[in-house]
Formats: C-alpha cells, sequence, structure tokens
C-alpha cells in the first residue's frame, strides 16, 4: 500500500554446539538453537548468566569459542559483524549525540556509501514506520527515553537487516514506558516479519513478546517453547521457579503409593493426592517437589473433585486491589497463595485467619527432588 | 512584619568580613592589570614620576607606537601565532590517535603501554640530555623541531585517554555493525563525541605554547624565529636589568616603563580574548584530570 | 616450548593483520615518546662520562662517578641543594594553604554575581605567561621608576633595589607565584567542597551551628582528604621549583639565595657547556624527584585507595 509496507528478506539463525570461553571459564557451554525465518525468539534468564554474550556472538561482536552460528545459509563464525546482514539494538541505546535523529538512523547508510536519495528514502520509511517524522531534526538529548528508544529501532531497520539483536532494549525505561514500548516493539515485528532475538532478564517481557522463549542458566539452555508452552509445562524446578509471578510454590514431599493410587505426603504429614496420568511413574519414597502456583493455591475450594486441602498459617496478607496475596508457611516452607476469595472487600481479617490452603489438582506439578526434572 | 531571619547576626558580621577581604584580594589580584594598562597609556615622565597609580595620566599612544613600529615585535607576534596554532594541531594529531588506541582493552601489551607513557611523568632525563638529544636530531633553530619536540605530554595523554574509556562500548559496537573501520569510528564517532575533553586539552596546549619561553630561548638562535615571549623576556627582562639603558630611554612621551607595559597589553590581549573559553573548560579539565593509570 | 613460543608469535602476527588500523593510529605517539623523551634517557649515560662533542654520547670515554664527586665537593652545588629545598619549604608554609583559604572563603560567598566575577578574576593570572609576570615584578620593583619605589619614598622610606638583595627573593618569588596561582589552585578545592553533601549543613544549621562552626565542623573535615592529596603531591614536587620563573628573576647578586638546583645545571650545562656535569646534577635531581612522586604516590594510594597516576 505505502512505502513503508515492506516485507524483507529474512534469514533463519542457527547455533550449534557454541562455546564461549574466557581463559579457562565457561560462560556459554554448548547451545543448540534453532530460530526460524520471521520468528521472535526471547532469550531470558537471571543476569550473569550468558544471554548478551550468546546475542552478541550472533552479532560478531564477540569472537565464538567453539560450535558453528550460521545466519541464512552461511556460517558466520569468521564473518564481521557488518557483512552479518544483523542489527543491534542497545539497552543505552548508543545514540550519537552530536548528530540528529534522522543522521543518527542513516548513519549506517552513509558509512556504506548508500546513495544520498537512497539514504533520504529509507531515513522517511523508518521514521514513518516509528511514527518519529517530528523529531527528525532533533538532538537524541531532546528526546523522551521512549523516543529515543524508537530511534535506536529506526537506525536498526533502515538497514533492511536479515535479523534483528535486541539486548535488553527497555530497562533503561519507567514502568509504564515499557508496557506501551513492549507492545510497539511486537506491532514492529508483525509488520516487518524480521526474524528477531531478543534478550531480557524480565519474564514477563519474555512472554509477552516471545514466538518460543528459550530459557537459560549458567549458560545452558533450560527449556525452549512456546510462552503458554513453559508457563503450562516447566521442564524443571529452575524454569518452574522462573517462569510466573509470583513464582511457583515448591514444597517437598516423599511419594506413597498404596493400592494402585499414588498421592504425596508433605512434611507435616499432609497429603496431595495425585491424579492419574497416562505414562506417569513413580517409586515409593521418592523424593520429590510439589508444585502449585500461587493463583492454584485458594482458601477456599473450587473444584471439589480436583483439590488437595494443606494446613497453613498465615504470616502476612498483601491486598492488591481484586486480589491478594497470602504468604503462608505449609509444612515448615513458606508459600504463596493469590485469591480473590476476600470479595474486594476491605476486610482482610477473614483470609488472615485462615488455617487451610486448597490446592488445584489439575494444574499440580511434580519435579523430582534430586534432578529437578518435571516427572509428571 | 518581620522576615524570617535566616542568618544570625554573627553570621551576618562573618558575611561582611568574608566579603571584605575577598574584595580585598580580588583587587590585589586586579591591581597589575590596571596600573599596566594604565601605565601603557600615560606619558613616560607621568609614569616614572610616579604620577599613574590607577588611571593614565597625559594619555599618549606613543609607546604603542615605538612597540609597534618594531619589526620584531611583529615577527615574533606571527612567529607565536604560527607556533601556536600548528604546534597545537601537531599535538592533537598525535595525542588523539595515541590515547585513543591505548584507550582501547584489546591492545597488546596496554597496561606496558601505558605505564611507558605514565613513567614520564615520574621520571625525565633532564635538560641537558634533552637539549643535547634535539642537537643530535639536527632540531636546533629549527621551527619544525619547536612544534614536533613539545608536542605531547603524558598528563593530556591519560587526560584523554580516560575520557575515552569513559565513553560507552556500545557505541563502538554499534558503529562497528554499522561498518565503521578504527579510522571512521575515531572521527565519525569518537572525536565528536568527546568534544569538551578535546577543546580542554587544546585549550591546555594553546596556553602552554603561548606562554613558553624557555626552550624557545634555548633552542632557538635566530631572530626571525624566537616567538613573543622570548622577545618580551629580551626586552623586558634583560634590558631592565640593565638600569642605565632603562634610565636613557626617557623621555618625555614614552618611558621604558610604558614600553614595557605596551608590549605587555599588547602580548596579554589574546589570551584575555579566549579567557572566557578557557573558563568554561578549565573547570572541566581539572575535573577530568583525576588523571589515573 | 618453542613451537609454544611460535604459536605466541603467529598469535600476535594475526592479531596485528587483523587490527592493523589501531597499531597504525598507537604508532605516532609511541615514537614520539622513544624520540624525545626515551631516547634522551639513555644520553644520561654522560652523566659519567667524559664527555666530548666530537666522540659523542656513545664514543666518550667512561669516568664513574668522577662528576658526582665533583659536584659534591662544589659549595655551589651543595647551596642550589639548599636552596631548592628551602624555596619549597617556604612556599610548602605559605603557599600551600592560600588556595584553601581562597577555597573556604569564596565557598561562603552568597552573592552568585560577585561570586562569579571574583573567581574570575582569581583565576586569570594562572594564564598569564611567567615572562609577563617577571616583567611585571621587574618594572614594579625597578629602583628608579618603579611604582613600590615611588610609594615607599613618598613615604619618606629609602629607595631600594630589592631584586638585588638576597634577603628579598625568596618571599619575592613565593609572593608573585601565590599571585599567579593561589587562585587558580583553589579550583581544585571548590570541586571537593561542592562534592560536599547539602544536607550536613542543613542539619547543621538546625542544630544551630554558625557559619564558621559549619567551615570547621563540615566543610574543612570533608575537603580533608583533598587537602591531603595536594599536600602530597606537593612534597612529591618538591625539587620542581619552578626555575623558569626563577631564571627571570634571579642575578648573581641574588644567587646565594636563589640559585636552585634546575637553575645550576642550566648555568653550568647550557650556558657553560660543561655537559657532562650538568647531567650528573639534572640525574641527582631526577633522581631525588622520582623518589619523592614515586613515594608521595605509594602513601596517597595507602591513604585514600585512590592513586594520583
Ligand atoms: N570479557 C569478559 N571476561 C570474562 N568474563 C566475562 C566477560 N564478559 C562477560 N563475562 C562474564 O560472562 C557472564 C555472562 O555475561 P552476560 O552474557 O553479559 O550475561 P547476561 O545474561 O546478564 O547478559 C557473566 O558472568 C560475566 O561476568
Ligand atoms: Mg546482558
Amino acid at each position: 500500500m505505502n512505502s513503508a509496507n515492506v516485507t524483507l528478506s529474512v534469514s533463519n539463525v542457527s547455533l550449534k554446539k557454541v562455546y564461549k570461553r574466557y581463559g579457562s571459564t565457561e560462560i556459554v557451554k554448548g547451545i543448540d538453537l534453532e530460530i526460524g525465518a520471521h520468528e521472535f525468539v526471547v532469550l531470558v534468564g537471571p543476569s550473569g548468566c550468558g544471554k548478551s554474550t550468546t546475542l552478541r556472538m550472533i552479532a560478531g561482536l564477540e569472537e565464538i569459542s567453539d560450535g558453528t552460528v550460521s545466519i541464512g545459509e552461511r556460517v558466520v563464525n569468521k564473518i564481521p559483524p557488518k557483512d552479518r546482514d544483523v542489527a543491534m539494538v542497545f539497552q543505552n541505546y548508543a545514540l550519537y549525540p552530536h548528530l540528529s535523529v534522522a543522521e543518527n538512523i542513516a548513519f549506517g547508510l552513509k558509512l556504506r556509501k548508500t546513495p544520498k536519495d537512497r539514504v533520504k528514502a529509507a531515513v522517511d520509511e523508518a521514521s514513518s514506520i516509528l511514527s518519529l517524522d517530528p523529531y527528525l531534526e532533533r538532538k537524541p538529548s531532546d528526546l523522551s527515553g521512549g523516543q529515543r528508544q524508537r530511534v535506536a529501532m529506526g537506525r536498526a531497520i533502515v538497514r533492511h537487516p536479515k535479523v534483528f539483536l535486541f539486548d535488553e532494549p527497555l530497562s533503561n525505561l519507567d514502568a509504564k514506558l515499557r508496557t506501551q514500548m513492549r507492545a510497539e516493539i511486537k506491532r514492529l515485528h508483525k509488520r516487518l516479519q524480521v526474524t528477531t532475538v531478543y534478550v531480557t532478564h524480565d519474564q514477563v517481557e519474555a512472554m509477552t513478546l516471545a514466538d518460543r522463549i528459550v530459557i537459560m542458566r549458567d549458560g545452558k539452555i533450560e527449556q525452549i517453547g512456546t510462552p503458554m508452552d513453559v508457563f503450562l509445562h516447566p521442564a524443571n524446578t529452575f524454569v518452574a521457579s522462573f517462569i510466573g509471578s509470583p513464582p511457583m510454590n515448591l514444597l517437598d514431599g516423599k511419594i506413597r503409593k498404596s493400592d494402585g493410587k499414588v498421592a504425596i505426603e508433605l512434611n507435616d504429614g499432609c497429603i496431595v493426592p495425585v491424579p492419574h496420568k497416562d505414562g506417569m511413574s513413580f517409586t515409593d519414597g521418592q523424593e520429590v517437589r510439589v508444585g502449585f502456583r500461587p493463583e492454584d493455591l485458594d482458601v477456599v475450594v473450587n473444584d471439589q473433585n480436583h483439590t488437595a486441602p494443606m494446613n497453613c498459617s498465615v504470616d502476612l496478607v498483601e491486598p492488591l486491589g481484586s486480589e491478594a496475596l497470602l504468604h503462608l508457611q505449609i509444612a515448615g516452607q513458606s508459600a504463596v497463595a493469590k485469591t480473590t476469595s476476600h470479595g474486594r472487600s476491605s476486610d482482610m481479617s477473614g483470609i488472615a485467619n485462615t488455617t487451610q490452603v486448597f490446592g488445584n489438582l489439575k494444574h499440580l506439578h511434580i519435579f523430582d527432588r534430586a534432578s529437578e526434572q518435571s516427572i509428571y | 512584619m518581620s522576615s524570617f531571619n535566616l542568618y544570625s547576626r554573627g553570621d551576618k558580621v562573618f558575611g561582611i568580613i568574608n566579603a571584605t577581604l575577598l574584595t580585598l584580594f580580588v583587587l590585589s589580584t586586579l591591581y597589575p592589570f590596571i596600573y599596566i594598562a594604565a601605565s601603557s597609556i600615560s606619558s613616560g615622565l607621568a609614569v616614572t614620576s610616579g604620577d599613574v597609580l590607577l588611571f593614565p595620566k597625559d594619555i599618549t599612544f606613543a609607546a604603542y607606537d615605538r612597540v609597534l613600529s618594531d619589526p620584531v615585535f611583529w615577527t615574533s607576534y606571527a612567529n607565536t601565532m604560527f607556533y601556536t596554532i600548528f604546534g597545537t594541531l601537531v599535538s592533537l594529531a598525535i595525542i588523539i590517535p595515541g590515547a585513543y588506541a591505548l584507550s582501547r582493552k584489546r591492545l597488546l601489551g596496554r597496561r606496558y603501554l601505558n605505564f611507558f607513557v605514565a613513567f614520564t611523568m615520574w621520571f625525565h632525563a633532564g635538560m641537558i640530555p634533552f637539549f643535547l638529544n634535539i642537537r643530535d636530531l639536527g632540531l636546533l633553530d629549527s621551527r619544525i623541531g619547536i612544534l614536533i619536540a613539545f608536542a605531547c605530554t603524558a598528563f593530556n595523554i591519560i587526560l584523554l585517554r580516560n575520557f575515552f574509556e569513559s565513553i560507552p562500548e556500545s557505541f563502538e559496537e554499534a558503529a562497528k555493525m554499522d561498518g565503521a573501520n578504527e579510522f571512521t569510528l575515531l572521527w565519525k564517532v569518537y572525536i565528536p563525541l568527546s568534544k569538551p575533553a578535546l577543546v580542554t586539552i587544546a585549550l591546555f596546549c594553546i596556553v602552554a605554547r603561548w606562554n613558553g619561553y624557555f626552550w624557545a630561548m634555548v633552542l632557538l638562535r635566530d631572530e626571525d624565529k624566537i616567538p613573543l615571549q622570548v622577545y618580551l623576556k629580551k626586552i623586558i627582562i634583560e634590558l631592565n636589568m640593565d638600569d642605565q639603558f632603562a634610565s636613557s630611554l626617557i623621555n618625555s612621551e614614552y618611558s621604558f616603563e610604558t614600553i614595557v607595559a605596551a608590549i605587555i597589553v599588547a602580548s596579554i590581549i589574546p589570551v584575555l580574548a579566549v579567557y572566557p573559553y578557557l573558563q568554561k573548560h578549565f573547570n572541566k579539565g581539572i575535573m577530568m584530570g583525576g588523571v589515573k593509570e | 616450548m618453542s613451537s609454544n613460543i611460535n604459536n605466541k608469535i603467529t598469535g600476535i602476527g594475526q592479531i596485528l593483520r587483523k587490527d592493523w588500523q589501531l597499531y597504525l593510529l598507537l604508532a605516532p605517539m609511541v615514537i614520539w615518546f622513544i624520540v624525545f623523551l626515551y631516547t634522551p634517557m639513555a644520553g644520561l649515560q654522560i652523566a659519567f662520562k667524559d664527555f666530548s662533542l666530537f666522540k659523542g654520547i656513545y664514543g666518550s670515554t667512561w669516568v664513574g662517578f668522577e662528576h658526582f664527586q665533583t659536584l659534591f665537593n662544589d659549595e655551589l652545588f651543595i647551596r642550589s641543594i639548599g636552596n631548592t629545598f628551602l624555596i619549597s619549604l617556604y612556599s610548602l608554609v605559605f603557599a600551600f594553604p592560600m588556595p584553601i583559604i581562597l577555597a573556604l572563603m569564596f565557598n561562603e560567598l552568597h552573592h552568585a554575581m560577585f561570586k562569579k566575577t571574583a573567581q574570575t578574576i582569581a583565576y586569570l593570572p594562572h594564564f598569564i605567561s611567567v615572562v609577563i609576570v617577571a616583567g611585571m615584578v621587574v618594572s614594579f620593583l625597578s629602583p628608579t621608576t618603579g611604582i613600590v619605589n615611588l610609594v615607599l619614598d613618598y613615604f619618606g622610606f629609602e629607595k631600594t633595589y630589592f631584586l638585588t638583595n638576597p634577603d628579598y627573593f625568596r618571599p619575592i618569588f613565593i609572593g608573585s607565584t601565590m599571585w599567579k596561582e593561589a587562585g587558580f589552585e583553589s579550583i581544585v578545592y571548590l570541586a571537593a567542597i561542592a562534592g560536599v553533601n547539602p544536607s550536613l549543613y542543613e542539619s547543621a544549621r538546625v542544630d544551630g551551628a554558625s557559619r564558621w562552626q559549619q567551615i570547621w565542623r563540615i566543610t574543612l573535615p570533608s575537603i580533608l582528604p583533598t587537602i591531603i592529596i595536594m599536600l602530597i603531591i606537593r612534597i612529591g614536587n618538591l625539587v620542581e621549583v619552578g626555575f623558569e620563573y626563577i631564571i627571570l628573576l634571579y642575578q648573581p647578586a641574588t644567587f646565594e639565595t636563589s640559585d636552585v638546583i634546575s637553575t645550576f645545571i642550566y648555568r653550568v650545562g647550557l650556558q657553560g657547556s660543561q655537559y657532562d656535569i650538568a647531567t650528573a646534577a639534572g640525574l641527582f635531581n631526577a633522581v631525588i624527584a622520582f623518589i619523592l612522586v614515586y613515594s608521595a604516590n605509594r602513601i596517597s594510594r595507602k591513604l585514600s585507595s585512590s592513586s594520583l597516576w
């Protein structure tokens, strides 16, 4: 329709057994990852786990110690960043303060000796996509945080890269702007369909943006999957407690088998029945951790047939408006329940005196305590 | 209607005493300038008989006529301009790339190179070996020698290196992804980003060049090449020490005093002209001067 | 073992090839330092040689410590060491506190316009060349026509030629240096004062402290680290008396108090062409300077955990 409505030629990205070492310390420990063309993949994990390093190896800013990175059909290990057809948006935007918005956006093209009219067209295109038209002549210092962020993206998209790389692009913004820019990045991706690798430590960002989430810990991938996939079926306790807020409650217990029925006995003797599932296999006495998300613990019974009552004491009630968070002790371990049962009244005394919570067995998770892997 | 009393009486007295003392200090700083300016446009007689204290008397520009008609004054003025402008350019041309390279973490032997530079702040060979070296290089009595031999100071290099180091690495990375090589990176990104530091260093160089006299005096023989400060030294120190010469000059229009004053005024004017810029920047320079290795 | 070294060398070769632009940028500076600062260091060997212009630095014959013996038997050299330290000591006592006092006073000025003007004027003399300052001093103190003597004369005192009297040299030198530098040096302390947390003053005022008490109880203690660092730098530079300025002001009549090590070197070496002896004196000077600066840096590193260099 209009000139801004272009489809760019994009590439898939593939990482095979990628390692990064500084001297003898391994930072990235053998990452395998296939990112499809047009896909939006988010690398998420606690800070220091090697997300940025991985991204920077894709960008060509860090040497790859071992393994291969390919963009499209091409192995890029030895190719300098400028020839990889990738563009990157940095956390601090790296906007040149001495250049106007238009010049910032055009900087990369000018370095490549692109003809003037092409540069102008590309800048106009980018600025209309990002609604930067009114600011083109301003200096970055005269822009708000969100506008700077958009300029940084503009600088990336004018180059028509085959892959976009983002390294925590929203961490310098306040909470409200972050939500807004998140939506904008998502719209941009819908529109341009450029393959995107996005790094963040914020699981909410990961959930809302990603086609697929890659959860990393300690230089290794813990799980890859769609946002709902990793939320509903966390592969291990790390993913379970990393994705979702507040995090999943994990309670120690032991498997008890009798009459073909399986249950878990918590430390205080409470019994959590385990509904039958095909293919489940436990050994009697196996040490496990029971996982309930806070929203699956409630002070009232929601579903008679799928409930596990547990004894508890309430440490603290945090009213959030329509919901309340209950900080509990269950079998000597802390847990959090999210409830709406106070009926939006200001009187919390009812739930503050609760002595029993009910776990929703439809959303029960069980992890092996030794291996931390999901076993149910 | 009693107003809100911010300061007690003692504090007010303190403030007044403080302001008075500072006023005295400022006046005593200013007075020599005023006196020189006043005597430069007074008659020689008025100055030698002590009639000029604050204001000019028998206003005349005879002293300036005399000074400005001396061709050596003009040559030395032009020479100083030359040494200042080109000397500063040479300094920047060596200091900027050097400091930039030193600021890169991936530079091989960076620690040793930093030490190599910083060591010269602690230990220098001294006057004679430096002089003999200049002579052996054939740079005695040479304009080029003056330009090059005093191009760098470890202090300026470290100052600029620290500034370059404080620029976030993402600027370099972003430019590299855009396809910049080392030269474009320095020219289009680091230099524009470092303007305040560069202006400060340029000003340091300019002031040092404008005011420096010692090595120019030692190394330059030819009167055509000497800078203003060496000329000034010849006139106002060497001749003035010679009291007989001084008294021989006295005539009613100008005297030795008024001539010296006129020369001083003529040579200070460029410094005063750049002083506002200087003042804006040297504060910054001093702050950056938390020179660290 | 040797293959290891070979690997290393090819590794370095690769890095140089990949990053040649960076090393090209570095080269002019390194060459400059070698040619103009490190080559003279090799020239220091003539301190131990009987230097002859014809044989050159490297061809001259070794004489061991002969020049040093000559020097330490030379009353004039010994005198110059004494003068160097005395001038440094006096400026430490008289000139060092001045910028601190000035900074404290500037800080107590609350009239913004006056404060700015006062500072602007106070910094100015720093940018005036020593030649001009010396010229002003010479001209003001001139026995026949200088304003000082004219004023003395007016009040019935005898005219004096200050610059030929050894007793006056040090006060004149230190006083005019203070006039030139004290204002400018106050910047460092003003910066330190600017870093003091303003709420300290507010709480002191609530507690009823007077301005005088605030200076003693808050400002001074807060800038004490800066003062100590500056003092250490000053002590480290003890032998670095402003000889370029001294050369302009001194004359044979005042050598007794004004001749310092550097001026001694200048006279013996550059004016007298006794290069080897002057180099020996210079080496002595440089070694003392190095020891002082090095220890000063070590001490300040210990005291402030932030080193100067
Ligand atoms: N140049 C380096 N030398 C040594 N260790 C490094 C270097 N750069 C990063 N690291 C380490 O690598 C780890 C991963 O860093 P990074 O990829 O930035 O983590 P993040 O997941 O927070 O982006 C960190 O523990 C960091 O300390
Ligand atoms: Mg990171």
